[in-house]
């Protein structure tokens, strides 16, 4: 049975559609991320989960039950927002009592779960404290504290990590993956950082204007984007893209032209305008003299340490090679790269779909 | 660099010494004046009595005096009635008028107009309301079956009556800050309350309000010591009657000064109410703090 | 320099018409203001002004206010050295706390002079009693003030009401004289709406009685001494200066008001003088006993509804056991203000002259409306009688009246009782006694610091060097 089911949902202000019926199955124990650019519509799906916005359209069942009029309370769910949304004049362990209130638990548990979450979380020596005399990371660990001490059937997670420094961002992220891992509890977690996303989820759900693009795992979604938007969302830096047509069996564009890889051989017609799609990695430095080797110009050098991002003119295309740092040129220079053939994708530049299913 | 600094401070002296004047005036003068009254017998009226120094006696007198007294708690009767009204209501109307319905910031507008009325014009629009036979209050009250009652007539109402008029005036002030307080409140802490599935109530009391307490302190202060001071409003309903049903410090003072014009009693008075009003607002709003700290 | 010239000038002009009442243009550019209380011994007088100054050059302002904080404005008034109102309204229970401060300015020798102008034999003698302090006369009536009662005639003299009225009380219905019979009337003619009165289905309520019981500005005390007067109490103590409001006859007359509250408007404790008069002139009370100077009203249906319903009625006030007590009387007069210039007074004391002569008063009375009369020949026109059928009354009750209150310390007096009387009313004080002795305590307390004879003093009606 599946934690989580949305059908068709629908999230409408007035006349404006903002979520265009969102399919989507969330398995017991599962970690979802919503992934997506800010107004894609993921953390208005994510409230429509909780309850905190109505649905509009279509169905949404939690637990196999259909949720769309039950109160936020009666969903078995708890949420963590991305402010915390402490209570800031109480202590972290009143806190964690008032989450536990309307669950009216004998003292003896309310303490229990108290003292084991704040265990988990490292929370013990903060409980007498309140919100402002915690650190970020500290406010957020109370957050999910918060809702962990209620052992909710589901998790919801708002950006949990976006009012944090890089450097505890990375350590929360680890914290939140272990708890999962720990607790085995169903996640919905939205947030905008592929990051996060590619690190944490079992699934990844993204999201652009409202719609689903690609919900898949991690590998999937770098490995195998269905779309030229999921392509060059995923993936940092983000892949080359390159408008191209199919002329006598290749693929040609301004001032360059490669052959159509096999895979795609029967996928593809004389004359159609196809976009071709390659990670900067799979871009590599060439002799001059090597079959397909095409010369580049280097513009910008960015110094990674292990290895260098090149950004680099062919024709009149602009491209990013990620090369090893030993590899790397100087502005200025020229070169020759080819494609990785194997790792080409290709689109159709109409509909921006992936020629690969 | 010495020169330069002797002839700041000149400067510095000039532009002090302006509004330096004025408070002296307007505020200093007066008060050592009336703590030089108030050890004298100083009767405006009866050119007769002899001006002299009289010591401590009318402080003794003011303090020994049952009229004293009994303004004294017709104040603090008048204070918890009104303050106590203004806070509910006042922090109702906020919780209502901060709501995202259509209509409300004209609401919120239109119902701070009391508060910007002279008192003196309260009182009259209130006396035309409570009016005995001819006041409109009752005549509207007569529609609903209810027999007419004699707001400032009778010694069971004139005081509520009083009230009545100071909280329409003052419940706005209270409505304002408190909305204020309310709209900076962050909503976030609702929406996991919400999903918590904590009762409205238990949201209202442990997390809006223990949040609004030290605006509400704050709020409270200052109506308790304005509650203090009421004079117009009862100076044109009631004069302090019926009985002396309304008979607040500041009427007794009024009496004493000006009614018999006995000034240094008066001025004796005015210092004797000061010093409670300091020591007694203090203390409470003291313990209401520390309570808060704790 | 200036005006010692102007002073100098005017005392040889003053010197060269002496014998003569004014000059035309005798008091050019000089400038009068009065502060004035706004009721009918001011009001008549006010717009006509204009008259005085053609006469004689000088310009009088009026200031019209509420008796209630007009005494405060005249003391401050009095006390300053640099005054700006040459001319004052004075109630007479004033004279005491002006006279002794030496406000205003002493007219007897004035009045003397002017004796035969001003018809100073024809003004009934208590009125000008009423304004001297120590003997000396410090300011001048303009309106009389008898205290007496007034009635529904026209109900007292139903023929139905009368019968019903004797079968219940055993006696026949006529205007009280015993405040128990008062009393009586009142219970009897206490109605409410949809009851009959006179034959007539009544739509309101009608009251048997309407005093004045507010504790604003005393008023209760205007209603109360008159009624302890009537049953013979007194004051002060003739031995030692100091209250006596406390007696029998004081227990007695609080005791009369509280058991004619079921009568009165259950607004009561605010009838002010003017709310409890309306009620009178509205028709809507069976009897109400009042200060003359509003009695005038009740004949003009102008001013008053009743004429058009139905007739008043006038008698002398209830006494305690229906003998003939002295009435209480009071003045509303005009006095000058002893600090205003020379010239000032001189014109003040003109316009005096002019605003109370006794032309001006049948003028008054002639066109209607007007003040309490004070001259015996127009309360005893039989022309004016006629018209007025009050001025008998009026006549009557001055035989043998007694002066109002005039102590130093009347304002004390007024609001210390107000207090106490109205709190005794609301029922916070239990009894009487209680209420009047706790005023007594208090008006003593601020007595005893001063000597005996000084009390004394203060206490003594000396005749008024006028009259000897």
């Amino acid at each position: 049975m599946s934690a989580i089911t949305l059908n068709n949902v629908i999230k409408r202000y007035g006349a404006v559609q903002v979520v265009h019926g969102v399919d989507l199955d969330i398995e017991q124990g599962e970690f979802v991320v919503l992934l997506g650019p800010s107004g894609c519509g993921k953390t208005t799906t994510l409230r429509m989960v909780a309850g905190l916005e109505d649905v509009s359209g279509g169905e949404l069942s939690i637990g196999g039950r259909v949720v769309n009029d039950v109160a936020p309370k009666d969903r078995g769910v708890a949420m963590v927002f991305q402010n915390y949304a402490l209570y800031p004049h109480m202590t972290v362990r009143q806190n964690m009592e008032f989450a536990l209130r309307p669950m009216k638990l004998p003292k003896a548990e309310v303490d229990r779960r108290i003292g084991d979450t704040a265990e988990i979380l490292g929370l013990s020596e903060l409980l007498a404290r309140r919100p402002a005399q915690l650190s970020g990371g500290q406010r957020q660990r109370v957050a999910m504290g918060r809702a962990m001490v209620r052992t909710p059937d589901v998790f919801l997670f708002d950006e949990p990590l976006s009012n944090l420094d890089a450097k505890l961002r990375t350590q929360v992220r680890w914290e939140i993956g272990k708890l999962h891992q720990r607790l085995g509890t169903t996640v919905l977690y939205v947030t905008h950082d592929q990051v996060e996303a590619m690190t944490l989820a079992d699934k990844i759900v993204i999201m652009r204007d409202g719609h689903v693009e690609q919900v898949g795992t991690p590998e999937e979604v770098y490995g195998n984007p269905r779309t030229t938007f999921v392509a060059t969302f995923i993936g940092s830096p983000s892949m080359n893209m390159i408008e191209a047509r199919v002329d006598s069996g290749r693929l040609v564009a301004a001032g360059l032209s490669a052959a159509i890889p096999a895979r795609f051989a029967d996928k593809v017609s004389e004359g159609q305008a196809v976009t071709l799609g390659i990670r900067p990695v799979e871009l590599k430095i060439a002799s001059g003299d090597e079959p397909g080797a095409m010369q580049a110009q280097v513009e910008v050098t960015e110094y990674l340490g292990n290895e260098a991002l090149l950004d680099l003119r062919v024709g009149s295309h602009e491209l990013v090679a990620e090369v090893p740092a030993d590899q790397r040129a100087d502005p200025g220079d020229m070169i020759h790269i080819r494609l990785n053939e194997a790792a080409i994708h290709l689109f159709d530049t109409a509909s921006g779909q992936s020629l690969a299913h | 660099m010495a020169y330069i600094r002797k002839r700041n401070r000149r400067i510095f002296l000039i532009f002090l010494l302006p509004a330096m004047l004025v408070l002296f005036l307007t505020t200093i003068y007066p008060m050592i004046y009336a703590g030089y009254l108030s050890f004298r017998s100083y009767d405006l009226a009866k050119l007769f009595v002899p001006r002299v120094f009289v010591g401590w006696s009318n402080y003794a007198e003011v303090i020994g005096s049952s009229e004293f007294i009994h303004s004294l708690i017709t104040t603090f009767k008048l204070m918890a009635m009104t303050l106590s009204v203004q806070l509910v209501l006042g922090v109702g109307i906020a919780l209502i008028v901060t709501q995202k319905l259509p209509g409300m910031p004209l609401a919120r507008t239109l119902l701070m107009i009391p508060m910007m009325i002279s008192p003196v014009i309260v009182g009259l629009v209130w006396l035309f309301l409570y009016f005995p036979e001819l006041g409109y209050l009752n005549y509207f009250l007569s529609f609903l079956g209810i027999e007419s009652i004699p707001w400032i007539t009778s010694t069971n109402w004139a005081l509520w009556a009083i009230a009545i008029a100071d909280i329409w005036q003052w419940t706005p002030f209270v409505m304002m800050g408190t909305a204020a307080a309310l709209q900076s409140l962050s909503p976030e802490p609702y929406e996991a309350a919400m999903i918590d599935g904590n009762s409205r109530w238990d949201v209202f009391t442990r997390v809006t309000l223990p949040q609004l307490k030290p605006v509400l302190v704050s709020l409270m202060f200052l109506r308790a010591i304005d509650a203090f001071k009421i004079y117009d409003i009862i100076f044109v309903l009631t004069k302090g009657g019926p009985g002396d049903s309304t008979e607040v410090l500041s009427m007794f003072i009024y009496r004493q000064s000006f009614t018999f014009w006995r000034m240094g009693v008066g001025a004796a008075a005015s210092f004797v109410s000061l010093v409670i009003i300091v020591v007694l607002i203090t203390l409470f709003f003291k313990s209401l703090q520390r309570e808060q700290h704790a | 320099m200036k005006h010692l010239k102007t002073t100098a000038l005017c005392g040889s002009l003053l010197a060269a018409i002496s014998g003569s009442a004014f000059a035309q243009g005798q008091f050019d550019g000089v400038e009068l203001k009065m502060l004035a209380i706004g009721d009918t011994s001011v009001t008549r007088l006010a717009p006509i002004v204009d008259e005085f100054e053609a006469l004689t050059g000088a310009s009088v302002q009026i200031d019209m206010f509420p008796y209630p904080g007009l005494i405060d404005k005249i003391v401050i008034e009095a006390s300053s050295n640099d005054p700006s109102y040459q001319l004052m309204w004075v109630d007479s229970p004033w004279v005491g706390v002006l006279g002794e401060s030496g406000a205003l300015l002493d007219l007897t020798d004035l009045v003397l002079r002017d004796a035969e102008e001003i018809h100073l034999d024809d003004i009934i003698p208590i009125q000008l009693q009423e304004n001297t302090w120590q003997g000396r006369l410090l300011a001048f009536p303009a309106s009389g003030m008898i205290w007496h009662q007034n009635y529904r005639k026209d109900l007292y003299e139903n023929a139905e009401e009368a019968a019903a009225f004797e079968a219940q009380y055993g006696y026949p219905l006529a205007p009280a004289q015993t405040w128990d019979h008062y009393i009586d009337i009142a219970e009897f003619f206490t109605r409410s709406a949809g009851e009959t009165l006179a034959g007539e289905v009544l739509e309101k309520d009608f009251y048997g009685n309407a005093q004045a019981y507010s504790r604003v500005a005393g008023a209760i005390t205007h209603d109360f001494f008159p009624i302890m007067r009537s049953y013979g109490g007194q004051y002060w103590d003739p031995a030692t200066g100091l209250c006596a409001m406390d007696g029998p006859e004081a227990v007695a007359a609080a005791e009369v008001m509280k058991r004619l509250i079921p009568s009165n408007p259950p607004d009561y404790l605010g009838l002010m003088w003017d709310i409890r008069t309306g009620y009178m002139e509205r028709g809507e009370v069976a009897q109400s006993s009042y200060w003359s100077v509003r009695t005038v009203r009740l004949t003009n249906p102008d001013e008053a509804v009743l004429p058009t319903i139905g007739e008043a009625g006038y008698a002398a006030s209830p006494t305690g056991d229906g003998n003939p007590q002295p009435t209480m009387t009071g003045a509303l007069s005009f006095g000058i203000n002893s600090k205003a210039s020379e010239i000032e007074q001189q014109a003040a004391w003109e316009f005096i002259k002019w605003g109370t002569s006794r032309d001006m008063m049948r003028r008054f009375a002639e066109e209607g409306s007007g003040v309490s009369q004070f001259h015996v020949s127009i309360l005893s026109d039989p022309e004016l009688q006629a018209r007025y059928p009050y001025y008998q009354v009026l006549l009557d009750a001055q035989e043998n009246a007694q002066r109002r209150i005039f102590h130093p310390f009347y304002a004390d007096v007024e609001e210390v009782f107000g207090v106490e009387l109205n709190k005794y009313m609301a029922g916070e004080t239990d009894s009487a006694q209680e209420a009047l002795t706790s005023a007594c305590t208090k008006i003593n307390t601020r007595l005893a610091v001063f000597p005996e004879d000084l009390r004394l003093r203060w206490i003594n009606d000396e005749p008024a060097a006028i009259f000897q």
